[in-house]
């Protein structure tokens, strides 16, 4: 096996959110060190996707194989029960009156030619500003203990004015409910730039960027994608550059060729890297031990926990809100860390979210 | 005699499921016992003629002719003494006489000889232990941070789990 298995992982995913992917040229040892990154990050409906039309998945003895097509399985039940969770959520938020958007999970799930592909955890629900708290009484009072993760307008996802999103979001049919999603640039945005902030390290992610781009309608609003913010734009331009030089996705003929083409020299080397093993207890904040206030009070193992709180470069360019360039990156590492320093004298806030 | 089996005709159990239909094979999710199953395309066209007013013989001739083969009561039988287990009947129907008391083993072997189409199989679905994509964590979670929760509150005073 000559290829890291962040490069086996970007292989095994490229093209796997289109209705008939590429053909898969792995062996059967490869596959086997590969599908447990794929179990352990969310992608391993995607990755049964591209093995079952290939001699791997016809032998039933071969646990890879049948490990990505279990959990396959699994994941489109699981969809089908999280489906009635946001048919519950989005019927209460109405009842409430609360202007909601349903983002990420399963309005991007919706880019893939097949149920239970792109699994969706946390149901992702931005309401119009102030209305957070009438939103989480809303949903508190459903009998079901749902994984809602609330955001107070779109101040964590993008820059852009909820009001505006609102405007140009499509209306969907969940069940018997409406449920309201972003318009098609203004979602691919929100999902490059939160590919970006989390540091790239779930390859799903980038799947989702590329089905969106690949399933974008002939209206396809580009200059809007890409909006006025030039160091945004550039945002948006990497993370696509990014899906088409690790996963495939087809650029060609779009206003991005060229500008995506050009990525930062430690780009790609940085996702590869996060990709070797995309386990979500290895990223920030799954991995701290411990909040920093409470080292306060006891300092031991201070040092290590401080060590686990260095962000990647991807993550710290993003959230300093500088340019994806070929400068070094510890600039933005560091000053991200100062920030947070500084937040650990700021008062507490709690979000109300459940 | 199981006090729920019953002589009526076999009937298939609607409530409290989610089902999915993928190419050869159903997957069902019963919400209840918050079980996985997954019913082989034999399997899963009994169940579909299990409407409560047609018997097992009656079955059979309907999913013979859906399946273009002839299909015999024994593996009609089979399927219904899997679907009755796992709890997609309505109740558990009562096998005939010269089958009562016969072990799934048995059962097996007697619809195979029997079998022009392939034996219907009602399995578990055991999957590894996938990840989700989502980037917070869920109330009741293991938590050392409030970062990490999708409330942003953990209770790091006692349980350390998310709020």
């Amino acid at each position: 096996m000559t290829k890291t298995r962040g490069k086996l992982v970007a292989a095994i995913l490229s093209g796997a959110w289109r209705a008939e992917p590429p053909a898969l040229t792995c062996t059967s040892e490869e596959l086997a060190a590969v599908a447990p990154l794929l179990l352990g990050s969310g992608a391993a409906p995607l990755g049964w996707w591209k093995v079952r039309a290939t001699h791997l998945s016809e032998g039933e003895d071969d646990a890879a194989a049948s490990g990505l097509r279990a959990a396959y399985r699994s994941q489109v039940l699981q969809n089908a029960v999280r489906e009635r969770e946001i048919e519950d959520v989005f019927g209460r938020l109405r009842e409430a009156g609360v202007e909601a958007l349903l983002v990420k999970g399963w309005a991007a799930a919706r880019a893939y030619p097949a149920e239970g592909l792109r699994p969706f955890g946390d149901i992702d629900v931005c309401v119009r500003p102030g209305q957070v708290a009438r939103a989480a009484a809303a949903i508190e009072q459903s009998e079901a203990r749902l994984w809602v993760d609330l955001h107070d307008g779109f101040a964590t996802l993008d820059d852009r004015d909820f009001a505006e999103l609102f405007a140009r979001a499509e209306t969907l049919r969940v069940g018997a409910t409406d449920v309201r999603v972003p318009g098609a640039e203004d979602h691919l945005r929100i999902l490059c730039v939160h590919l970006l902030k989390h540091g790239a390290w779930r390859p799903l992610w980038l799947c989702d960027v590329a089905a969106m781009l690949e399933g974008r309608g002939a209206g396809f609003d580009w200059e809007h994608l890409l909006g006025r913010n030039e160091r945004r734009a550039r945002w948006v331009t990497c993370a696509v550059g990014l899906a088409h030089k690790l996963l495939g996705a087809r650029i060609a003929n779009t206003p991005l060729a060229g500008a995506a083409g050009q990525l930062p020299r430690w780009l790609v080397p940085e996702v590869l890297k996060q990709w070797d093993a995309p386990y979500a207890t290895r990223q920030a904040p799954m991995r701290y031990r411990a909040p920093m206030r409470a080292y306060l009070r006891r300092p031991a193992g201070a040092l290590a926990d401080l060590r686990n709180r260095w962000p990647n470069p991807i993550e710290a360019t993003i959230r300093v809100g500088g340019a994806f360039n070929d400068l070094p990156r510890w600039p933005f590492q560091l000053a991200n860390c100062l920030t947070r320093a500084a937040g650990l004298f700021a008062p507490r806030r709690r979000t109300a979210s459940r | 005699m199981d006090d729920k089996i019953r002589r009526r005709d076999p009937h298939a159990r609607s409530e409290g499921l989610v089902v999915r239909e993928l190419p050869g094979e159903v997957l069902v999710y019963d919400l209840e016992r918050h079980k996985a199953i997954c019913l082989n395309r034999t399997a899963a066209v009994v169940w579909k003629h299990c409407d409560g007013r047609t018997d097992a013989a009656g079955i059979a001739r309907r999913v013979g002719k859906e399946l273009g083969q002839t299909v015999a009561e024994d593996v009609v039988w089979l399927a219904l003494d899997q679907l009755g287990r796992d709890n997609l009947l309505r109740e558990r129907a009562a096998q005939p006489v010269e089958l009562a008391g016969m072990s799934r083993r048995e059962l097996m072997r007697r619809a195979g000889i029997a079998a022009a189409v392939a034996l219907p199989v009602v399995s578990s679905i055991v999957a590894p232990t996938a990840a989700q994509a989502s980037s917070c964590l869920p109330p009741g979670a293991a938590c050392t941070t409030g970062a990490q929760c999708c409330s942003g509150s953990c209770d790091t005073g006692g349980s350390n789990t998310c709020l």
